[in-house]
């Protein structure tokens, strides 16, 4: 009796094992019908919703302007984001025109990517929003939108500003306050902070050094006139040991402008070169009572400063439908309306002029009235020697 | 049974092999498709880019572009030039003393759990994974938050009328301490792991003997295990060795280390070929901390000599 049971009960656990192995094999095969069927449906859902793939700075994805787009165009935005001009550039060299149909540059670099065969031009006829945009930014005024013979233009542009020094003048003296070279002032040793990045840090220091050098306005070995990312090697030796002497008066180099930020507003950096983001932030803060001391901002210090304009430029690769979703893209982004949103959630100095959607203090903390003094400003660029470059900030990070 | 079976029907030695060979074939053809997809995963994500790297260390980068002029500037760029000998000297020691700190303050944690934790023990040793319940940018910010210029340390050494202490933020020591929180986790549980499987009766021999708790300790507790300590010193030693972020955030301008600069080298700068023979190097050091450590351990005194037949 009991090893009949058993025998039954084998060929129930037979018969088990086998309806389960059954009813995994149909649910497999349900699954991979079910698949079948579903994938074509994906697969031409996908590509009935074009997709407008940006490589890009963080802060102009604003979920506002953003939303609108993907709504007017029935587009879907799909943005990555990058830290420094020389990441992005990166990302195209190795393939990134066919993975991106927008990609952000500022200074020199439109033309860069232009020349070197990853964007492609731009057509402001097709960008009507343009027509609000400050003459200071435009060409002829602002060459650097078109390639080197002006013929085509390689890119639309965005937001501005410079990279100035930020003080925190309760500590401060107005006469120390002007010069690059506050940034070596032993008096404020432990209270300075700059920047991680190599490049505005040898540039800035470099038109210290070649100020020093008496080589600013002499005749440079390119012919060009004096350009920061350009440097000769004695203004790098000099660029070097100035920044091997700041490095010793360095609380931190901050990592990002919530770090800034922080030590400003608590009294532990007394100035830093910086975007102006921090300087508008803090003097938000001051006007609504949340800071107690004044905050100044040197746009460019007597030696010279670097300025920027970010601009949008339309890769390489892009087909024809993704570069007419290009074009859309900025004339939308460049539209009074989200422009004002843009300058507000970005805190940039704006390229549109939307002096009469601002009340009197924006315009002021955006630089609405300053558009003429990006021209004074070296533009960001790439630096001559990336290998050289290296050399010298492992140099001062080693020291 | 079978074997029994397949003698009384008659079967040959001829047979017997067939049969054998044929489910030494399955046994193999079943172990290739459950190993097989994990292999193939390695080679794929793991060996292929450490091959990539290895053959860019031996190209040339000009102006963000990659050449495939083969040379060995890179490395003697790398073993020449100071700077680079700095960072990785920094790492080395940062490394050095992490380890060593983790290990002065993992072992007594460990112990505890495991000889005193009863039946809370697998809640404690949960519990040292605590701080991964969150992401190590965050873990890091909160340092921040705790030791910078105006942290919540600084802040109430001020009210107790003691200036703020700067050596706790932006410095190579606050660098240490946050990559001490990140990985002593990672150290107590490996000792733990070890001690879990321990014999405490043996230092109550040791006490009967006339052994005292420190001797007993050193002869008995610390070489039995031995692996457990080496394993967390390898999980400690080989990530410090790379660490860039805790330095990045915490260290301030002289905690630059070689994964710092080695993260530059394809972020920023694009020195891709200089930052793949930093990758190289970096590589070799940790398996030379590796091999230094197994060399160091006693396998047979720790209790390891199962799987290796030693």
């Amino acid at each position: 009796m009991s090893n009949k049971r058993n025998e039954s009960g084998r060929k129930l656990a037979r018969a088990l094992r086998l309806s389960r192995r059954a009813l995994l094999g149909s649910a497999a095969a349900i699954a991979g019908l079910a698949v079948a069927r579903k994938a074509p449906f994906i697969g031409n859902a996908e590509a009935a919703t074009p997709t407008l793939r940006l490589l890009m700075w963080q802060p102009y994805a604003i979920k506002e302007t953003v939303d609108a787009f993907e709504g007017s165009f029935k587009a879907k935005f799909s943005p990555t984001f990058f830290d420094g001009n020389s990441e992005a550039f990166n990302k195209m060299k190795v393939g990134g025109t066919k993975d991106f149909d927008i990609v952000q540059g500022d200074g020199f670099w439109p033309r860069l990517y232009f020349r070197q065969g990853l964007t492609q031009g731009v057509d402001f006829a097709k960008i009507p929003n343009m027509a609000g945009v400050f003459q200071d930014f435009l060409p002829p005024n602002f060459p650097l939108l078109a390639d080197e013979t002006g013929a085509t233009n390689v890119a639309a542009p965005n937001c501005w500003g410079g990279y100035g020094i930020t003080v925190n003048k309760a500590r401060i003296p107005d006469s120390d306050i002007g010069s690059i070279s506050l940034l070596l002032n032993e008096k404020y040793k432990g209270h300075i902070s700059t920047n991680a990045r190599f490049e505005e840090n040898i540039a800035l220091m470099g038109i210290l050094a070649a100020t020093n050098l008496g080589t600013v306005g002499a005749e440079r070995p390119d012919g060009k006139p004096f350009n920061p990312y350009n440097l000769t090697d004695a203004e790098l030796d000099e660029t070097k040991r100035l920044l091997i002497a700041q490095k010793k008066l360095l609380l931190t180099r901050y990592q990002d402008y919530d770090a800034l930020d922080r030590l400003m507003r608590g009294g532990s950096v007394w100035a830093a070169p910086e975007f102006s983001e921090t300087y508008r932030h803090l003097i938000v803060l001051r006007r609504e009572g949340k800071l107690d001391f004044d905050v100044g901002h040197v746009l460019r210090p007597k030696e010279g400063g670097l300025g920027w304009v970010d601009t949008w430029m339309i890769s390489a690769d892009a087909d024809s439908e993704r570069v007419e979703l290009a074009h859309h893209w900025m004339n939308e982004f460049l539209r009074k309306d989200n422009y004002v949103r843009v300058v507000r959630s970005t805190g940039y100095g704006g390229t549109v002029d939307v002096r009469d959607l601002m009340t009197a203090d924006e315009i002021e903390l955006y630089f609405q009235n300053r558009s003429a003094e990006a021209s004074q400003l070296h533009m960001f660029d790439q630096p001559s020697s990336p290998e050289k470059w290296e050399r010298i900030w492992s140099d001062v990070e080693a020291s | 049974m079978a074997r029994g079976s397949v003698s009384k029907g008659g079967l040959g030695t001829s047979a017997m092999t067939g049969i054998r060979s044929s489910l030494a074939r399955r046994g193999q053809f079943r172990f290739a498709c459950l190993a097989g997809p994990g292999a193939l995963f390695i080679v794929v994500a793991l060996l292929l880019p450490l091959l990539a790297i290895v053959v860019f260390s031996f190209w040339r980068t000009e102006s963000y572009e990659l050449y495939a002029d083969w040379n060995l500037d890179n490395y003697r760029v790398l073993l020449g030039e100071p700077a680079y000998r700095i960072f990785f000297l920094r790492s080395l020691a940062m490394a050095a003393a992490v380890s060593f700190v983790c290990l002065v303050f993992a072992w007594p944690i460990a112990y505890f759990i495991a000889k005193h934790g009863g039946r809370y023990r697998l809640l404690l040793v949960l519990l040292l994974a605590a701080p991964f319940f969150t992401g190590v940018i965050l873990r890091i910010t909160a340092l921040q938050g705790l030791l910078g210029p105006i942290g919540l340390v600084n802040m109430a050494l001020a009210e107790l009328g003691i200036g703020p202490v700067g050596m706790l933020m932006y410095t190579p020591l606050a660098a240490g301490l946050g990559l001490f929180y990140l990985f002593v986790p990672f150290m107590a549980t490996a000792i733990y792991l070890s001690l879990a499987n321990f014999n405490f009766e043996l230092l109550e021999v040791a006490k009967i003997n006339g052994a005292r708790p420190w001797r007993a300790f050193v002869e008995i507790t610390w070489p039995l295990n031995a692996i457990g300590t080496a394993i967390g010193l390898v999980l400690v030693f080989i990530p410090c060795l790379a660490s860039a972020l805790t330095q990045r955030f915490l260290g301030g301008p002289n905690a630059t280390s070689l994964g710092m600069s080695l993260a530059q080298q394809f972020g920023e700068t694009g020195t891709w070929a200089l930052g793949s023979a930093m990758g190289v190097f970096l590589f070799l050091a940790s398996l030379a901390g590796i091999l230094v450590v197994r060399r160091t351990i006693d396998l047979k005194r720790a209790g390891f000599t199962g799987a290796l037949g030693a």
